[in-house]
């Protein structure tokens, strides 16, 4: 069977982001692999390493040049070849799924592992909507996985607890923080990654214009309220500092 | 034309390759992530690193420049170079660690030793399952390395060596000792290098001397009373060992000037970021001259520095000779660390006077690069003969 894992390259966690004419800028900022796709890259590695009868683990990105990277890293966490659909244009999860689901369907993959949550768009609806496309049973949030021939164990978290599930492949999985932990990969391999395959691919192939268009960004401030609480009688002061985090801010119960 | 402009096939060019940036981007994520958040915890408890050097050894640094078939990173210098600033950017008794494991014991052994040693001990120390040390200073001979008293008698098939080493980084935390001994008469020629194991019966090792900075790289004395290792573990031949210590120095110090170049750009780091926030005056400390200058004669120095020291790695690549590079490169890497980190301490005022705040750290660790691996003194020996024997003619 084969695996397909979604990377994609997003700012890294502490970069500062900029805007410019509306839009982000990420000249400079340090971009990273989304770590949700992290896990997702390791999962397949350990499924394999965890003796699942696992032929191929191929990674897919979209984006532009720079996202090579991103698929480098996964190269060279041990993915055995990488797909790079090559577009300037940002895909919304809606239009990235018609992709990530041809792609599935024409390399013959069994499981797709995607993140759970997209780190810059903050959407969760990649998973689902590939799986809608294929018609392909979807299982979120995982924190577990184990293969066993055709048969993909688990658990997952559900909206009060967390359960355990069974599902005959082919799936689509997202993943979660705690799923594991990524490995870093080696210098050598990291060299090596440069002798893998990274098939180019054009986005004219998939019919998958993006619907949504960004037309404006904002960065989020927040404005501070400089609240100053007189300090003459403490124990006033102590029951006043109580009462806006209880009931203004709302930090405490 | 002086030996100062070689040539070589392509001409200057100051840019990484792709496999040099993602290498380096890739150690300074990690080491940013896994080894510069808990620099202070280690430098206040003096516990040995060991989880550090084991994740970094499972990057492959602790045999970065190694040939993989010996089990090593395969590196070029220069990205070594480049990835021992980031350790040391983000912990220098690390760095110190990597750097002695890299450029000492394993160059040794890669260049003198024999297929079986290399076998037996290099493979395990460019794993990093194995530490290994440098032994040459005593107490009796430091900058005259020279003059070392150590003994090494042969006994039928096997050496016994006796006397004591000062100043041994990874003593006591060692597997792997390479010992510079006296085998013949007085005089440079008349030592030769030897391989000791730590658990040899007579090996005994010092507290931790309790050091400025660096508290995490433990420096002890080692002492040998009668250590008797077979004669195979003679590394090279006999009255060779200084030649092949000084030779192992000279890429040493290249790690060493990057050492003090890692320290000095987590200063630089440091400081730009508190004079762009504190405000004194009613104005951030960076809109004043006397602080923006003084950033501004850090980042010259740490440039300047950095620049010779890929310089001296560069020339190691190119197979051609280095010694005056980076002896230069030592000398003003280790200034620029120490001056940098001093003025790093006056931008933060009073809090860089605080453990609470990193450059007082980097102020301690610093200063050391003055002293080891050839003082300052030593190296500017080193650059004026190579001056002398350049326009002796
Ligand atoms: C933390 C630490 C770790 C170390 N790790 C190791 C290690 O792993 N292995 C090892 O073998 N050694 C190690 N050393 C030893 C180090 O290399 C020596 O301390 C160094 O070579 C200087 O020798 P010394 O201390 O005996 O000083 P000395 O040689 O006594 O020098 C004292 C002063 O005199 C100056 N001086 C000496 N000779 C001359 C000269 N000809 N001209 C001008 N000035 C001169 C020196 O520059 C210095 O300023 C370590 C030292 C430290 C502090």
């Amino acid at each position: 069977m084969k695996i397909l894992t979604l990377v994609r390259q997003v700012p890294d966690a502490e970069a500062r982001v900029k805007i410019s004419g509306g839009q982000v800028d990420l000249e400079g900022a340090t971009l990273v692999m989304d770590g949700m796709d992290e896990y997702g890259v390791e999962e397949a590695l350990r499924l394999r390493e965890g003796g699942a009868a696992v032929e191929e683990i191929v990674a897919l990105a979209t984006g532009p040049k720079r996202v090579e990277d991103a698929l480098r890293t996964a190269l060279a966490m041990g993915v055995d070849r990488a797909i790079h659909v090559e577009t300037d244009q940002a895909l919304d999860p809606i239009a990235l799924s018609r992709v990530v689901a041809q792609v599935a369907q024409a390399e013959g993959v069994s499981l797709i592992l995607v993140g759970g949550q997209e780190a810059d768009w903050d959407s969760q609806a990649l998973g689902a909507a590939t799986a809608e496309r294929l018609g392909w049973p979807q299982l979120t949030w995982t924190n577990e996985l184990a293969l066993e021939g055709d048969t993909l164990t688990g658990r997952h978290d559900v909206d009060d607890g967390n359960e355990s599930f069974r599902v005959p492949l082919p799936a689509v999985v997202t993943t979660q923080q705690g799923l594991n932990e990524p490995r870093y990969p080696t210098l050598p391999n990291i060299m090596k990654a440069k002798k893998k395959e990274l098939r180019k691919d054009t986005l004219d192939a998939y019919g998958a214009a993006p619907t949504v268009r960004v037309v404006g960004s904002d960065i989020q401030t927040r404005a501070r309220l400089n609240k100053m609480i007189d300090g003459k009688d403490p124990q006033a002061a102590a029951a006043e500092l109580l009462d806006l985090l209880r009931n203004e801010a709302k930090v405490i119960a | 034309m002086t030996a100062t402009l070689p040539a070589a096939d392509v001409g200057m060019r100051f840019a990484l390759s792709d496999d040099q940036r993602l290498i380096v981007q890739h150690v300074r994520d990690y080491c940013r992530a896994e080894i510069a958040p808990r620099a202070a915890e280690y430098d206040r408890s003096g516990e040995f690193p060991r989880g550090q050097l084991r994740g970094l050894a499972e990057l492959g640094l602790m045999g970065a420049t190694l040939p993989e078939a010996w089990d090593g990173a395969g590196l070029d210098s220069v990205t070594y170079a480049l990835c021992l600033e980031e350790i040391a950017a983000a912990d220098a008794s690390v760095a110190v660690i990597v750097s002695v494991q890299n450029g000492l014991p394993e160059q040794m052994l890669l260049r003198y030793g024999t297929d079986a040693q290399r076998e037996r001990y290099l493979r395990p120390l460019a794993r990093g399952e194995h530490i290994g040390a440098f032994c040459l200073t005593e107490s009796g001979a430091g900058s005259d390395a020279a003059n070392l008293q150590m003994r090494a008698e042969r006994d039928g098939d096997a050496w016994v060596l006796s006397g004591a080493k000062a100043w041994i980084t990874s003593g006591g935390q060692a597997d792997t000792y390479l010992v510079m001994a006296r085998t013949g008469g007085p005089g440079a020629r008349g030592v030769s290098c030897f391989i000791v194991e730590k658990d040899r019966p007579g090996l005994s090792f010092g507290r931790p001397e309790e050091k400025m900075g660096l508290h995490a790289a433990h420096t002890t004395t080692v002492t040998f009373d009668g250590v008797r290792v077979p004669a195979e573990n003679l590394v090279g031949e006999e009255g060779q060992g200084l030649i092949i210590a000084l030779a192992s120095l000279d890429a040493g110090r290249i790690g060493i000037a990057m050492q003090a170049i890692g320290i000095a750009r987590a200063a630089l780091e440091h400081a730009a970021r508190y004079a762009a926030e504190r405000e004194q005056f009613g104005k951030k400390l960076r809109e004043f001259e006397g602080v923006s200058f003084k950033v501004a004669r850090m980042a010259a120095r740490i440039e300047a520095a950095r620049l010779v020291a890929l310089k001296a790695a560069w020339l190691k690549d190119q197979g051609q000779p280095y010694g005056k590079e980076a002896s230069i490169a030592k000398l003003l890497a280790s200034e620029a660390a120490v001056d940098v980190t001093r003025d790093a301490i006056q931008i933060f005022g009073g809090n860089g006077y605080s453990r609470e705040y990193p450059v007082e750290r980097l102020y301690r660790d610093a200063k050391v690069t003055e002293i080891y691996e050839g003082t300052s003194e030593i190296q500017q020996l080193v650059i004026s003969r190579a001056v002398f024997a350049e326009y002796s003619d």
